[in-house]
């Protein structure tokens, strides 16, 4: 079975996220300047100014769903008229906010100033910030990341960096606050470092047996959506990382039997993290790696870390808004993940096909055939809805990833 | 003839035919090159079915898009001399690599051409340079890959063919209005339309209007009829307009995309295309997939009522279309609160499976709407 030992940076997770909530409900209610955004917004611009804070719907939606509480919340969405063909976590964020917070484990988040969206991960995201737009008679700014399917162009980086000075100017403006940029200049800086121990902590999967488990890695994912920039989020990774080299290093491994080593595409399920990676692990599986997770710090069509240089902050921000798996091509992905199969001697890919969040999913059938193709390895397409789990069957689910560990089996035995 | 044949005839007149989605391509731009745009949607009379497209898309696509992969892969490639597409949807941008993939698969090869519309409000970041460059590239990428050249005096002519068919799409609403004609086949001609070259769709829309001639002047002609508007992505099919028409509800108004929504800006005549479509994009009439223009878009819809003197709106949901789905609760709620009432039908437009239940649905709403 997967260990599910509480350690030390498990203990310091919980507590930093607590802590986070909870200062973000103070510093709130004494006045700071409360900005909503979307994940990939360079929450390191924030730190530029004195008391500007901010709160991240979607990373509350998926600890909502990870606390068993997303479809309470999804449901209020949908009595007020929201489908349920839309986005789980957008459902449960306006389900939250439709009373005020009540059974979100964090009281929901603080009333805001300032919504910042942005169309890179997906331009659902910039209709849903929308809603609160209306809804709540706050401004939203917009900001619009060309897709790529190509490696970012300098004419697109150039526009998302006019974008940010324009955000920068429109909270100088609502918040009377003067944006200080050698304070960005440090917060990435610290992101970097942050990143750099988070990619160590990733690394430990290409030991045999895997000395994480992709579950381990979505768990530990939250400070990068809330606390990028801070000595938190540096001492944070930089714990996560050191401990699993010394666990690895006493030979304490999450699935000690380790026989297959699967690789998941799409958002975590959170429902499922604990079920899930028990259930692999009753049968020597470990999920051991992921894109979701694999993504962050990069950018498009590779997984290693793209350094900070110390230059420009602006630019850095701007050249990783293509990072994460969702605006990017299929070409790309498809490197990329080939790249890290690779690395870590994957033996089968899970698919995680995923109702709630089409820009993640469509183009899977093509990946699927591709990896088939290029690598020759099993994989399976299953259905996950990752924050909603009314979607999702335990048991379609299991049937095939055991027809996978079986084609798995049978392809070594051949 | 169906979307099809329409194709064919084209190519076999010599033309070369460019496919272009999402809705609001710079056609001018196009006429100017002497290429022929063809916007890429109400093709399901091409097929009934999508195979092709079901082994790359999801059954929770909208079917708009497997409509279009099922189209590109089955006969757009061999019809089609390139593919124009701008940004639009979540599920739209990751098409353009499978249709590439496969059609250099098949043997083919089909030049695709992909402009960056900026979606932030022009309030927020001027974009002008940006779309500015992003237009004259679209312009180079079209002499490079299918040896066209870009004439001014053919774009001002564009221009003008394009909004004398504008204003005439408007006159034929108007009189769908006024109960002169059928919602049905204005909105057959207009789809139809889509694969015509621009002169073409003029003179399709004319013999509309002679067909259906205007009323005596008497403003009361029709009036018995309840009047709703119609807003979705595509118009709903003939099933359901016919039980809308039938339930004793006029469409006095839409503001369906691929109609209203398509027809109603008439940019003035400018001869350098960057100016004209920054004015054409920037100041669109507002639709869902137009992320700068969701502020005006409740005020647009409010206005339509009032001018149309509209009882109701009918939301003709395109299942799985978040763009549109994100919006429906705040308009309905608004719009109820000024008394006007609505009613949200989903449909897909692959089946009319669902048509029986929803034509009880529109009958209630019709007599709601009437009392
Ligand atoms: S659709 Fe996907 S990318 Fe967009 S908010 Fe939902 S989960 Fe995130
Ligand atoms: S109907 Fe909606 S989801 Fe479908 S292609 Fe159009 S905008 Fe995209």
């Amino acid at each position: 079975m997967a260990k599910f030992k509480k350690t030390e940076s498990g203990r310091n997770l919980s507590r930093i996220l607590s802590k986070g909530y909870l200062d973000l409900h103070t510093r709130a209610s004494q006045g700071a300047f409360v900005v909503w955004i979307a994940i990939n917004v360079p929450a390191e611009l924030f730190a530029g100014f004195e008391n500007v804070v901010y709160g991240v719907p979607e990373s509350h939606a998926a600890m909502n769903a990870g606390k068993g509480v997303g479809a309470i919340q999804c449901e209020k969405a949908e009595r007020i008229g929201y489908s349920m063909d839309l986005c789980s976590y957008a459902r449960i964020d306006i389900g939250c906010v439709s009373d005020n917070g009540k059974d979100s484990p964090s009281f929901g988040l603080p009333k805001p100033d300032l919504l910042v969206s942005d169309n890179n991960n997906c331009s659902l995201l910039v209709k849903w910030f929308e809603v609160h737009h209306r809804e709540m008679g706050v401004p939203h700014f917009i900001i619009d990341v060309p897709f790529c399917y190509e490696p970012q162009q300098k004419k697109d980086r150039d526009y998302i960096i006019a974008q940010f000075h324009g955000l920068i100017q429109t909270i100088e403006k609502m918040s009377g606050q003067r944006f200080d940029p050698d304070r960005v200049s440090e917060a990435v800086a610290s992101t970097n470092q942050g990143i750099s121990h988070w990619k160590r902590f990733l690394s430990f999967a290409g030991h045999r047996p895997s000395g994480i488990t992709a579950f381990d890695s979505f768990v530990h994912m939250a400070p990068f959506l809330t606390m990028r920039g801070t000595s938190e989020f540096v001492n944070h990774y930089k714990l996560l990382a050191d401990e699993t080299e010394q666990r690895v290093a006493a030979g304490d491994f999450p699935v000690k039997n380790e026989k297959y080593r699967l690789f998941w595409d799409n958002i975590a399920p959170w429902h499922q993290l604990r079920n899930m990676s028990d259930s692999l692990a009753a049968h020597g599986a470990n999920i051991v790696g992921a894109t979701y997770t694999s993504c962050i710090g990069s950018v498009e069509g590779s997984f290693d870390m793209y350094p900070y240089d110390g230059g420009d902050p602006l630019e850095y921000c701007a050249r990783t808004q293509n990072c994460y798996i969702c605006p990017h091509g299929l070409n790309l992905r498809s490197k990329a993940m080939r790249q890290a199969v690779k690395r870590l001697n994957i033996d089968g890919i899970v698919f995680a096909s995923n109702r709630s969040c089409k820009p993640y999913s469509v183009t899977q059938m093509d990946q699927q055939r591709t990896m088939t193709e290029k690598l020759g390895i099993p994989s399976v397409m299953i259905d996950v809805d990752h924050a909603d789990v009314r979607k999702y069957s335990r048991q379609s689910t299991f049937t095939r990833l055991e027809a996978l560990i079986e084609s798995i089996a049978a392809k070594r035995a051949a | 003839m169906n979307a099809i044949k329409r194709l064919r005839k084209l190519q076999g007149e010599g033309k070369k035919i460019v496919g272009c989605f999402p809705l609001y391509p710079p056609v001018e731009l196009f006429y100017a090159m002497e290429l022929v745009p063809v916007v890429l949607w109400g093709l399901t009379d091409a097929h009934t079915q999508t195979p092709k497209s079901d082994r790359h898309l999801q059954n929770y696509t909208c079917f708009v898009a497997r409509d279009l992969t099922e189209f590109i892969l089955t006969q757009g490639h061999a019809l089609l001399d390139g593919i124009f597409m701008y940004n639009a949807c979540d599920t739209l941008r990751n098409l353009p690599e499978i249709f590439i993939k496969e059609t250099k698969a098949s043997g083919g090869s089909l030049p695709l051409i992909r402009m960056h519309l900026p979606m932030s409000p022009q309030d927020q970041t001027d974009s002008s340079k940006y779309f500015n460059d992003e237009i004259n590239a679209v312009i180079r990428s079209f002499t490079e890959d299918l040896g066209t050249s870009f004439s001014s005096e053919r774009f001002e002519e564009g221009i003008r063919l394009y909004n004398r068919m504008r204003k005439l799409a408007i006159f034929a609403q108007h009189r769908v209005a006024r109960g002169r004609m059928g919602f049905l086949p204005f909105a057959d001609t207009m789809r139809n339309a889509c694969f015509m070259p621009v002169g073409e769709q003029v003179s399709a829309l004319e013999s509309l209007l002679r067909m259906y001639p205007e009323d005596s002047g008497d403003p009361n002609d029709s009036k018995t009829d309840t009047g709703v508007i119609l807003s979705g992505i595509l118009p709903p099919p003939p099933s359901i307009i016919a039980a809308i028409e039938s339930a004793g509800m006029r469409v006095v108004g839409n503001d369906i995309a691929s109609l209203h929504r398509s027809y109603a800006d008439i940019p003035a005549p400018e001869s350098d295309p960057c100016e004209y479509y920054r004015d054409f994009y920037f100041h669109h009439t507002p639709c869902s997939t137009l992320l700068f223009s969701g502020d005006r878009r409740l005020q647009t819809l409010m206005d339509m009522v009032d001018k149309t003197g509209a009882m109701g709106v009918i939301f003709v949901g395109e299942k799985f279309c978040e763009y549109e789905y994100f919006e429906f609760p705040y308009l309905e709620k608004e719009l109820r609160k000024k008394g006007v009432k609505t009613l949200r039908i989903e449909i897909s437009m692959q089946d009319d499976a669902h048509a029986g239940g929803i034509s009880s649905r529109i009958e209630a709403f019709a007599e709601m709407t009437a009392s």
